[in-house]
């Protein structure tokens, strides 16, 4: 073996190691979290993932992740509603009528305001928004609608890109071929090229739910903390990130309510996991 | 080399420093002793104090696993952790620092003036949801109930005097700071939440509960129902130390000066008055 030969390898090895690392941090996060949990899971069951009420300090303890994962999946829906169709609507201007320079106009934008940090949109929130929301008829300052409209800013720039992307990347001869046919610039993007892109369309949708519903800091500051299911926009809300990150830092270790917002974490991991693979396999079957 | 050697001189700067004295604990406690530190800091440079505010319970965990050297805390320990200490043959010596009132706060709008303890257990429980319930004349409007997360002192203070064996209604909002509550009530005419009289400032109304305004001589006496004592814990098992940064600390902290900056910092001295 020469020396050209030995350094190549070297490398190759080191290239190795650096992406199995990765791969280990992940099998090391899932066993620390299944592991952290599993005294909550055994001791109550399953009314720890049916339960409504979370009592988790008080003398006769209580553990019920319902109501919260209720709320997740409330506010995670709420923003899906309002931020799907603005993302789609958005990224079908940019690839159907922008002209080059608003295109790039919008990119940028897009990609400063990705950049802006989830404490400062909740800021934001709570000082220029909830004040308008008391206008129109909100009894609470914090409430599910509020964190759904900064979730909708934390996202919109993802899920705008993403379509963008998917759409960009149909053959151009369909939009062409559609357009020689006498169809409308709209009909072109609209019934053609989206129709194309459904499964690109159908990834970005999955993975903005799978960002949605793991984004933190914004819901803990603008949702209000309230383990209850809201039955209006206005009513507050706490979804299973905000309690894991309220109640984290101070509880005591080992204990059964430590492990229960271990518990919590392993159902939203769960959630993204399956996320993740369903969007595999779209993006699998439309590459075939 | 220059990047080198200004990165060495930090280094050793950094060692050659005295053995640092940790402060962890209660968050009700920690602007009373941030305002001690600054002013030990002053009076003897030398003297290197951490301070930490992230709860009384984990103060007194870590002053069980010796990474604390003191543990602040706003309540008095549980008796699982009395039991920890015979466990463990250790010896925990509480101290008072300064006693604390929790006020009952509301917007200014709202026309009320006395609430009683069993007026706010139903409040904080979910029986009375609105603010005619109390007073016939006060708007029909639904109370936007706030209390500190379940990690706080204040909030076990808090349900140990309102709630006693009772839970606190799911629809109570959980937040992170008194801060935030302050900000809150000040913004909302509906809410209602409680805080140390420390943190009260003049832009939301302080509630009488059960006819005594919360006030240096109220709490003192105990007139007021919601005082409590806020204490520093040492471990004491090898006897109280007469030498190094604990005993200085506690002694500027029972001083003169450290109890006239207890009154500073908004809470009311434990000695000398």
């Amino acid at each position: 073996m020469n020396k050209r030969e030995i350094k190549n390898n070297f490398k190759n090895i080191m290239v190795v190691c650096v992406a199995c690392f990765s791969i280990l941090i992940l099998v090391m996060i899932f066993g620390f979290i299944i592991k952290e949990s599993v005294p909550a899971i055994s001791r109550e069951g399953f009314k720890l993932f049916s339960g409504m009420l979370w009592y988790p300090t008080h003398s006769e303890p209580e553990y019920g992740l319902a109501a919260m994962f209720i709320g997740s999946l409330l506010i995670t829906l709420l923003t899906a509603v309002i931020v799907l169709p603005l993302g789609y609507i958005i990224a079908f201007f940019m690839y159907g009528y922008a002209k080059p320079w608003e295109k790039n106009i919008i990119k940028s934008s897009i990609d400063l305001l990705s950049g802006v940090p989830s404490v400062i949109i909740g800021s934001f929130l709570l000082v220029y928004v909830a004040p308008i929301f008391f206008k129109l008829g909100a009894w609470s300052r914090e409430n599910i609608l509020l964190g759904a409209v900064g979730l909708t800013i934390l996202s919109l720039p993802y899920t705008a890109s993403l379509m963008e992307e998917a759409m960009s990347s149909v053959d151009k001869s369909m939009k062409e071929g559609a357009l020689a046919l006498g169809a409308t610039k709209f009909r072109a993007g609209f019934s053609v090229i989206s129709k194309a892109a459904m499964p690109g369309l159908m990834n970005a949708v999955i993975l903005t739910l799978n960002r949605i519903i793991g984004e933190t800091m914004v819901v803990l500051m603008a949702s209000g903390g309230a383990a209850i299911i809201p039955m209006s926009l206005w009513d507050p809300v706490r979804p299973l990130t905000a309690a894991i990150a309220s109640e984290m830092g101070e509880v005591e270790l080992g204990s059964i309510h430590y492990s229960a917002l271990f518990a919590a974490g392993l159902v939203l991991l769960t959630i993204s996991f399956i996320l993740t693979l369903i969007s595999k396999k779209i993006s699998r079957r439309s590459s075939k | 080399m220059k990047k080198i050697l200004v990165f060495l001189v930090l280094v050793v700067s950094v060692f050659s420093f005295s053995a640092p004295l940790v402060v962890k604990g209660s968050n009700t406690v920690l602007p009373i002793a941030q305002m001690w530190a600054e002013e030990m800091k002053k009076l003897n440079p030398s003297i290197n104090i951490t301070l930490e505010g992230a709860g009384s319970s984990t103060g007194i965990s870590a002053l069980f696993n010796n990474t604390t050297d003191i543990a602040n805390s706003s309540r008095w320990l549980k008796a699982s952790e009395i039991e920890q200490m015979g466990k463990e043959k250790k010896l925990f010596m509480p101290i008072v620092v300064a006693y604390d009132g929790i006020a009952v706060v509301v917007n200014k709008s709202i026309k009320l003036e006395n609430i009683t303890i069993s007026t706010l257990k139903d409040i904080y429980t979910g029986k009375i949801t609105t603010w005619n319930q109390i007073d016939p004349n006060l708007p029909k409007n639904r109370i936007n109930v706030y209390s500190r997360n379940t990690a706080s002192g204040t909030y076990e203070t808090f349900s140990h005097f309102v709630l006693g064996s009772d839970k606190m209604s799911p629809a109570v909002r959980m937040v992170e700071s008194t801060q935030f509550e302050a900000d809150v009530v000040l913004r909302d005419s509906n809410a209602i939440a409680y805080m140390g009289i420390g943190y009260v400032d003049s832009n939301v109304k302080v509630l009488k509960v059960e006819g005594v305004m919360p006030s240096k001589a109220t709490v003192l006496d105990s007139t007021y129902i919601m005082s409590r004592p806020l204490y520093m814990f040492i471990n004491a098992t090898e006897g109280f130390p007469m030498t190094g940064p604990v005993k200085e600390y506690f002694s500027f902290a029972t001083s003169k000066r450290g109890q006239e900056l207890v009154e500073k910092a908004g809470f009311i001295a434990a000695y000398g008055n």
